[in-house]
């Protein structure tokens, strides 16, 4: 159930809508769908194996497999602190928005309304200041996260056994209501109707394996975390498929939510369904509020309630993305649970600070970009790499099949050692070059973009071998 | 404005694919745990 409230968040709800507007609507469904079965599920179920196997933290099972690849695990728990950092401010708009719903504060105009509540410079080297209400939200975010999360994974189980249903139900609601607007069908039009001229466009299809890892919480060592506290007897493979459509049934859930929306307004204002005046991360600010206020009654109840689920659709998210990095602390240098948790949401509450001013959304969307793009799909990479050819990739496979009723085959072992590799190598390589060469980030200046980009993760990196290098408490059995 | 025959594909893939996948899946979870 944690493991489902944690692939299960603002990246299918916020993040799904917005790349995939970005990408064309229906033109990125069929390379969702093919990054799903090609990658997403059968590196659920790898990490999945590595977590129940190994029965720790990524870093300590990353040293269990060979003692060279700690900073490995390193690195994929520092992946979802970075995320984290910037999520939590997405979450902070959230909370806001749920003090505006009380007089459905955005009124006629939600694309200028989010504009100005985020104090938008219009460009990451203005930075401008923080917001009073942002700044307000950050706080009570990173303070609930670290209250859930100091008294260890028991609780996380009594929190999302809340934080999935309420917010699915809420967004059925506001699915009818969107599919009911005049226009509607414009929009679900676009977001269903398949361009297969944009097929051979390889940024959508880096997009499209971006957003399996970033929404089904892969490559950031969540899944190993979660998957060693599973009971020995659990089905590792039917879990994996549980996951995995449940989350992908979210996404897509929420884009009939958006693109309804998306369609009554542009076709209220005539404009094109690809020229809404706001995209990115700001998108569904617009939309669902607009679908808020449209409601025939009680729309302040139902906007309350709605970003209330959102925020509860995150924060389970949210701890599971500092959980990993917390227990390899924990483990790695026996520092309490609680102090790990604590200096971890101390210093991710001043790098979220960056991303909370007024340029900070569109050094947010940049970070997002290369963080997901590159990050998560490179470490995707690396995994296969380490656990297919470094590994025994068999014995992983036969540690699934011991205790799942469907059992995979030896195609499993050939996707993990060859084609996701392949694949996932070519789209790197080829979307690597093209934003090098090519901004894509038209509006900001080229130099920026790539610096923004690049330097987490070239940070990241380094302090993922610093803490291997490290000295520590930490002894790994056999 | 009505859907195109591709868009109606398109919704009964996912919908069958993703939602009839998840029944399927939540239903041998259930059965599993009713045996134990």
């Amino acid at each position: 159930m944690a493991a489902v409230g944690s692939a299960v968040g603002l990246g299918n709800v916020w993040r799904f809508p917005f790349v995939c507007y970005d990408n064309g609507g229906g033109a990125f469904l069929i390379p969702f769908f093919v990054a799903i079965f090609t990658a997403g599920i059968p590196l659920l179920i790898l990490e999945f194996s590595v977590g129940h196997w190994s029965n720790t933290s990524p870093p300590k099972a990353f040293k269990k497999i060979n003692k060279k690849h700690e900073w490995f695990g390193w690195l994929t728990v520092l992946m979802p602190f970075i995320v984290a950092t910037y999520y939590v401010v997405v979450m902070a708009w959230c909370f806001s928005y749920m003090i505006y719903s009380f007089d459905l504060r955005w009124g006629s105009s939600a694309g200028s309304f989010f504009t100005e509540f985020i104090g938008d410079t219009g460009s990451p080297l203005v930075l401008g200041g923080i917001s009073v209400p942002i700044l307000l939200g950050l706080i009570a975010v990173w303070f609930t996260i670290f209250f859930i999360l100091y008294k260890g994974v028991k609780r996380i189980g009594k929190v999302v056994a809340l934080t999935v249903p309420i917010p699915t139900i809420l967004l059925i609601i506001l699915t009818i209501r969107g599919l009911t607007l005049p226009g509607a069908m414009e929009g679900i039009s676009y977001y269903l109707t398949p361009d297969f001229s944009r097929l051979g466009d390889i940024n959508v299809w880096i997009a499209a394996y971006a957003q399996v890892f970033f929404s089904f919480s892969l490559a950031q060592g969540i899944m190993i975390t979660y998957a060693s506290f599973l009971k020995k007897k659990s089905d590792i493979t039917n879990n994996a498929f549980i996951i995995a459509l449940a989350d992908a049934g979210t996404s897509f859930l929420a884009g009939f939510t958006v693109f309804s929306v998306i369609g009554y307004l542009t076709v209220s204002q005539g404009i094109g369904i690809d020229k809404m005046p706001i995209s990115g991360p700001g998108l569904t600010f617009v939309t669902y509020p607009t679908a808020i206020s449209l409601l025939p009654f009680a729309a302040s109840i139902f906007g309350i309630m709605f970003f209330i689920a959102l925020l509860t659709f995150g924060i389970d998210s949210a701890f599971s993305m500092i959980e990993p990095i917390s227990d390899g602390i924990n483990s790695k240098w026996k520092i309490s649970k609680a102090k790990a948790t604590a200096i971890l949401c101390i210093l991710g509450f001043f790098i979220s600070l960056l991303f909370a001013t007024g340029g900070g959304s569109h050094l947010l969307e940049i970070v997002d970009h290369f963080i997901s793009n590159f990050g998560l799909v490179a470490v995707g990479l690396l995994e296969c790499l380490i656990l297919g050819w470094l590994y025994s990739i068999y014995k992983l496979r036969a540690h699934a099949n011991e205790t799942s009723e469907i059992r995979i085959g030896i195609w499993w072992d050939y996707l993990i050692k060859y084609i996701i590799p392949l694949v996932l190598g070519i789209l790197l390589f080829v979307s690597i070059i093209n934003n090098v060469i090519t901004n894509p980030y038209p509006d900001f200046p080229h130099w920026l973009v790539v610096t923004a980009g690049f330097l987490p993760l070239l940070a990241i990196t380094i302090v993922a071998v610093l803490l291997h290098k490290t000295k520590a408490k930490m002894e790994v059995e056999s | 404005m009505g859907l195109g025959l591709s868009a109606i594909a398109m919704l009964i893939f996912g919908s069958v694919v993703i939602y009839g996948g998840l029944a399927f899946f939540l239903y041998k979870a259930f059965k599993s745990m009713k045996k134990q």
